[in-house]
């Protein structure tokens, strides 16, 4: 469970976050919707921990999250997937993957997380020895998410999977992503600008206005509900 | 307006009327206090503050108005003094003011050609460059020995006044000579850097994408800041020579440019007073130190090497404590702490007065 | 073509040292996008830490690791108390703190371990071998030395491309906000890239310092030359360094030995402004031209 607790984010004097809070239950994914500079991205790297907030609290199964270096929320469980994937070009994809799981002990259970993940995107094992900078929009962001999978996480953060990629992949991958979530019981902090293929996958939804949450409501009501969907989402 | 209001109004508009009194008036201490008061141990320090204060102006310009980290000052003092040097021995009764000159043009031509080799080059990699020609240049007095000495080096008979002014004596009239050529100099910077020329040598510094897109020839920016710090430093190395009335490598090596840096940044990169004051530090601190060695009874190579080890720590300490105040800009490390908290209240900065966004 | 074969030699054993000075400058510019000036420096405080022990009755192999082991403790110091503020501060800032460090530096030496120039030992014969009748001009301090410096480099190659230490290194170099986010403490790399640039550093002026003697300076030199070298390099590429730090050693090794020594700086200087002005990035470095 990701509980967000009363968020506030503010760089120099402008304000990013005003008092955001939200939750995400285990084994369900939380759609976090807004037009550009809502404040999505904001509110995944304060989780993350690379910005930190000016109040408020993010606790991880009780675990108070603010205030740690970005190392130390990886460890405890958190898994990023930066926007535009973040994927180190200059080092192969086989690196990258295992780059994921490094700061665990247990090596063994590591080498079966790279697996899984090879067995979750098999495009990635054809090209485990390239450089990463040779991947295709999509496979980049297969390896992105498989990398951040490698590591075992407890909640996960999707910033913007979709930019770059075709609708029928995203499905896909979308797909593969959900069954996963509830094998694993994460909590998925999902942030797009996409709506419309989030609230497919979705179990709740967020909608972010100018830093402050707008509305929250069940994915599906949010998705069938024409009125509502239109005056927060536009479409 | 009454006549009075009318002269301060005219003063105010008028920067090069205000600073020619200024520097008129500095002048005519100084010339009184060499007269009446100074001995001719003072003089001769004072003429070595004005030497290294010329020389000290002429980096602060480069290095804190402009950006560009130079370790190679010291070189170009060399330059200065081996031309009046190799002059002086082939005629020894050429004028002071001939060999000034001299050196003058020789160090701004080097300064102009060191200036379109680095034009391309920014922070390491000149301040690499720079270190290269500052380790280099000394070994070709060595190499060319029978043209410039040898590590002997070339003596400098010291300037003498002439038969008219029975009177003054050798270190006085030294003393006047440089004191003369530092307020000349310290004039000139004074009305660049508040000239549209100094606002560009900034602009540059402080972001060179915009000032390209405001028209600026950054390239011939960069080269005309060399070329300024280069004569200030050939000026400033003609009369090194006569001072220290031996040329020779030895008086010219990385120590003096790293020393050179270290004042200017003590005194504030960027800040003609802080030339000053860094000109005072380099003479004056060896003496002190190893007058306060003697005393604690401290063997020779550590008193040697107390100045030196200050300017590490001060560097380090400066840098770790005002980390803000460093990058360019008038700020001595006196004002650095003023400028610390004055800087964290302040919301939105305004261009050229406190510390510059990414270089 | 004797002199050829001696100079030849003799410029890729000095080649070899400023490859190392150069390989530990590029490790550090890549992990934090700082030239340290003081690598000369701190090897040379190194050495006398050596000359120290030898002189108290230690052999020279012990003295020899005591030497890199102190650079590695140099390292890791300077850069977590010294460094680590300046490396999200503007660029000028790295530069002044480094020069302050090897003002220091060069100034407290002396004051430990006097003044006065002292000689450094070598573990082998500098003389060149004799085979039988022909003469080599090579001696086994020389073949030590290169071998030493190929030892060194190779041990790191392994490191970085087959250690997931080498691994989280690179990353952390590579990106270091991503880094972070998959939990690699980024500060630890750091700092761990720094002990090693600097254990190079320790390497390189130990090997030097039987030719050059041992005073507060020396190394300025061989700083510069790594420096150019370097640059040559590319500043972003390992075998670039130690190709153009090799390639700095012959010319200057050459333009020494035909022209006269006391220019071979000066040619180093021609070099690196020549390289500079035409190929800013440097010869091996493939991302195009990049403001430098």
């Amino acid at each position: 469970m990701l509980e967000i607790s009363d968020l506030t984010v503010a760089y120099g004097g402008v304000i990013a976050l005003d008092r955001v809070s939200l939750s995400v239950p285990e084994g369900s994914i939380t759609a976090v919707l807004g037009a550009n500079g809502a404040g999505k991205t904001t509110l995944v790297r304060t989780v993350s921990g690379l910005v930190t907030p000016r109040e408020g609290s993010v606790r991880l199964e009780g675990a108070e999250l603010v205030g740690r270096t970005p190392e130390a929320i990886a460890r405890l469980g958190v898994g990023h997937v930066p926007e535009g994937h973040g994927i180190i070009s200059e080092l192969t994809v086989d690196e990258n993957l295992r780059l994921g799981g490094l700061w665990r002990r247990d090596r063994a259970d590591q080498r079966v997380a790279i697996e899984e993940a090879y067995e979750l995107f098999p495009p990635l094992l054809a090209r485990c020895a390239m450089p990463a900078a040779n991947l295709s929009g999509g496979e980049r962001q297969m390896l992105s998410i498989g990398r951040a999978l490698v590591a075992r996480p407890v909640a996960l953060l999707l910033d913007e999977p979709s930019l770059g990629l075709a609708t029928a992949l995203l499905a896909q991958i979308m797909e593969r992503l959900s069954g996963l979530v509830a094998e694993r019981r994460l909590s998925v902090l999902l942030i797009e600008q996409n709506a419309r293929s989030a609230l497919s996958v979705a179990d709740q939804a967020v909608v972010l206005s100018l830093g402050r949450v707008a509305l929250r409501d069940r994915a599906d009501r949010l998705a069938s509900d024409d009125a509502l969907r239109h005056a927060y989402l536009g479409f | 307006m009454s006549g009075r209001g009318a002269a301060a109004a005219f003063l105010r508009r008028s920067t090069l009327v205000r600073h020619g009194l200024f520097f008129l008036a500095v002048a005519a201490i100084l010339w009184a206090l060499t007269w009446f008061v100074f001995d001719p141990f003072t003089n001769n320090n004072v003429a070595g503050v004005a030497i290294y204060a010329i020389a000290a102006a002429g980096l602060t310009v480069l290095t804190g108005l402009n950006g560009q980290v130079s370790l190679g000052h010291g070189a170009l003092m060399m330059i200065g003094a081996y031309t009046t040097s190799v002059l002086l021995q082939w005629h020894p009764d050429l004028p002071m003011i001939l060999m000034l000159l001299a050196s003058i043009a020789t160090t701004g031509v080097a300064g102009a050609i060191i200036g379109i080799a680095g034009a391309r080059l920014r922070g390491p990699y000149l301040a690499g460059a720079t270190l290269s020609l500052a380790v280099a240049l000394p070994q070709v007095p060595t190499h060319f020995a029978s043209l410039f000495g040898g590590n002997q080096g070339i003596s400098v008979p010291p300037a003498a006044p002439p038969d008219a002014l029975t009177s003054v004596t050798p270190e006085q009239w030294f003393a006047w000579i440089c004191i003369l050529a530092a307020v000349i100099t310290f004039f000139l910077l004074a009305n660049l850097v508040s000239s549209t020329t100094g606002r560009r040598l900034q602009m540059v510094r402080d972001n060179e994408v915009a000032a390209r897109l405001a028209g600026v020839n950054v390239a011939r920016t960069q080269v005309l800041a060399f070329v300024i710090s280069a004569v200030c430093a050939g000026l400033s190395g003609s009369l090194f020579a006569y001072w220290i009335s031996l040329t020779s490598p030895s008086g010219f090596t990385l120590t003096l440019s790293l020393s050179l840096l270290t004042v200017v940044v003590i005194g504030g990169l960027g800040s003609l007073t802080g030339a000053v004051i860094g000109s005072f530090i380099i003479v004056y601190l060896p003496a002190w130190t190893s007058g306060f060695a003697s005393s604690a009874n401290l063997p020779s190579n550590v008193a040697n090497n107390v100045p030196l080890a200050i300017y590490g720590i001060v560097l380090i300490v400066a840098i770790l404590l005002f980390p803000r105040g460093i990058a360019g800009g008038a700020a001595s490390i006196t004002r650095l702490a003023t400028n610390t908290f004055r800087s964290r209240r302040q919301t939105s900065t305004l261009p050229g007065t406190t510390a510059p966004p990414q270089q | 073509m004797r002199l050829f074969a001696i100079y030849t030699v003799a410029g890729v054993v000095n080649g070899m040292v400023y490859a190392a000075v150069a390989l530990a400058l590029v490790m550090i510019w890549r992990a934090t996008r700082i030239i340290n000036y003081a690598q000369g420096a701190m090897g040379m405080f190194t050495t006398y830490i050596a000359l120290v022990v030898i002189q108290h009755g230690v052999g020279y192999w012990a003295a020899f690791a005591i030497a890199l082991a102190a650079g590695l403790v140099l390292g890791a110091v300077t850069e977590r108390v010294l460094i680590r503020p300046v490396e999200s501060q503007p660029p000028l800032n790295a530069v002044i703190l480094s020069l302050g460090v090897l003002i220091l530096l060069e100034a407290v030496a002396p004051m430990l371990f006097g003044g006065q120039t002292q000689s450094f030992p070598a573990p082998f014969s500098r003389i060149d071998i004799a085979a039988g009748s022909t003469q080599l001009y090579i001696s086994p301090f020389d073949l030590f030395s290169i071998g030493a410096v190929l030892v060194a480099m190779l041990v790191l190659f392994v490191v970085f491309q087959r250690t997931s230490l080498g691994l989280r290194m690179r990353a952390a170099a590579f990106n270091p906000e991503i880094s972070r986010i998959l939990g690699i403490r980024v500060g630890r790399m750091l700092t761990i890239g720094w002990a090693l640039a600097a254990l190079l550093g320790a390497l390189a002026a130990i090997l030097a310092a039987p030719a050059i003697f041992l005073y507060s300076n020396n190394m300025d030199e061989v700083l510069v030359f790594g420096f150019t070298g370097a640059i040559i390099g590319g500043l972003e590429s390992p075998v670039g360094a130690v190709v153009g730090a090799l390639g700095v050693g012959l010319a200057l090794s050459y333009v020494s030995g035909y022209v006269g020594s006391d220019l071979a700086p000066l040619g180093g200087l021609v070099m690196l402004i020549a390289v500079l002005m035409v190929r800013p990035q440097g010869l091996f470095s493939f991302r195009g031209h990049r403001q430098v």
